[in-house]
């Protein structure tokens, strides 16, 4: 599963997105997960993660927190999304300090995630590497599309549904912010980042409005 | 394939931008939905996207209809691997399997993404590709895309595969520090022989400064120096090197 490596976006719209994973590996370090998972997520908590969950309880923007831990079991593995590096610093001191023993992986622009890692007191191991996209790439949508519906990796969030929302926003129907909320409870994992979707939506209502004319 | 129930479908057609493959279409008074499109992702039936719920999961009535709802819907989980979403751990639990050594190149080539979807016809293309440039797939427990081909030193699909159509699908393995210029380029050539697109991934194992020597490979083939990354941080026990 690569579903946080490929975001779309220049450095500049991706430097408040930073997706985190817990896991752990079948007959190796797979003792105690529930446990470990509700540490985890208060460490999140803690630092001011705004969104998380677990692929089979959701999201935390559909589902209320207590409902999303009452609901975890020693299958599961979180996951969600920082909006600042600082906050990756901390969560990496607080896991370290923890020593859970489950793999902890952070994805973002690289030069931030490394400096994290060096801030944070922990060394790198493996580094799956972002090559982009590659193909018939005149299928895709167009890039502005893309920053938001590659937000959900497992593709959850079509780019017909962002094209209908930015509709919905300059027609006033609906507002930047509850149109990220729409498409995060539509991303299962809790790696949507609610916070940068809702400024790209108003960026791209703002961009594709046709002109006001003078006096009218 | 996901199935509209007509007596409930009121032909609203909320539902129809929600689909992440545009399966779905205004059908004179009702939705129908693209048995050939559909890949079975649930988008349109886990959400509260229907008022009236008219569309319900299924039917499965082959491999193929099994496989890409497994693959297609991140609820499920890849029975094989134990993993959920595209079934495979990669680089994401390498602290504590070793799964991708340091003397080995990992490649992952995450097919339909970001968001066209993919036919198993293109994804064996691909795979035949990068395995005759020295690629070895990871086999059936650790990543699903195993259980499509009969030999994954010579891939080619199971009968009746090809026109399955998932969200995407992993094409995982590993190869020889010199065999990563042939599978670059491997990459590069087949590109054009396909009808979607791919997102590529490059699993190193790397110093502590996030350095190996393989990225210099990059240059070379004229790719650009990688700005997102996937980071295992080596928080997991007991820890593979150790």
């Amino acid at each position: 599963m690569t579903h946080t490596l490929h975001r779309s976006g220049t450095p500049e719209s991706l430097q408040d997105d930073f997706p985190w994973l817990m896991y752990w590996s079948r007959g190796i370090n797979d003792v105690d997960i529930r446990r470990k998972c509700l540490e985890i997520i208060e460490a999140a908590q803690a630092v001011g993660c705004e969104n998380w969950g677990d692929t089979k309880a959701g999201s935390v923007l559909a589902r209320p927190a207590e409902e999303i831990k009452r609901d975890l079991t020693d299958r599961s593995r979180v996951r969600g999304v920082f909006t600042s590096k600082q906050q990756v610093v901390e969560f990496l001191r607080i896991l370290k300090e923890k020593d859970l023993g489950m793999s902890v992986i952070i994805s973002g622009l690289l030069e931030d995630v490394l400096d994290a890692c060096r801030q944070a007191g922990v060394t790198p191991h493996t580094i799956n590497f972002s090559l982009g996209v590659w193909g018939k790439k005149e299928l895709l949508p167009p890039e502005d599309v893309l920053e938001i519906t590659t937000m959900c990796g497992h593709h959850m969030i079509s780019s017909a549904l962002v094209e209908k929302l930015v509709s919905d926003i300059r027609r006033g129907k609906t507002t930047p912010r509850r149109a990220a909320l729409r498409c995060a409870r539509l991303c299962p994992c809790g790696v949507f980042n609610h916070l940068r979707a809702e400024r790209l939506f108003a960026q791209m209502a703002e961009k594709t409005s046709p002109p006001v004319k003078q006096g009218t | 394939m996901a199935t509209v129930v007509l007596e409930r479908c009121t032909g609203c057609n909320i539902c129809i931008p929600y689909c992440p493959v545009g399966a779905i279409s205004a059908d004179e008074r009702k939705v129908s939905i693209d048995r050939r499109v559909c890949t079975e992702c649930g988008v349109c039936y886990r959400n509260p996207v229907c008022p009236k719920h008219a569309i319900l999961p299924g039917p499965y009535e082959t491999f193929g209809d099994t496989f890409k709802h497994v693959l297609s819907d991140p609820t499920e989980t890849v029975e094989a691997t134990g993993i959920t979403g595209r079934g495979t751990e990669e680089c994401k639990t390498n602290d504590v399997t070793g799964r991708y050594p340091r003397h080995r190149v990992g490649f992952t080539i995450d097919m339909g993404r970001p968001g066209i979807g993919v036919y198993l016809r293109d994804v064996e293309t691909v795979a035949r590709a990068v395995v005759a440039a020295g690629l070895e797939l990871e086999p059936p427990h650790r990543n699903p895309l195993a259980s499509i081909f009969d030999n994954l030193q010579d891939p080619r699909l199971k009968e009746g595969l090809a026109d399955v159509h998932l969200l995407s699908i992993i094409i995982e393995g590993t190869c020889r520090v010199e065999d990563v210029g042939a599978v670059l380029k491997a990459l590069q050539e087949v590109q054009h022989q396909i009808d979607t697109v791919f997102s590529v991934g490059m699993v190193l194992r790397v110093d502590p400064s996030g350095y190996h020597p393989a990225l210099e490979e990059l240059v070379r083939h004229g790719i650009p120096k990688p700005m997102r990354g996937k980071v295992n941080v080596g928080l997991g026990r007991p820890l593979v090197d150790a």
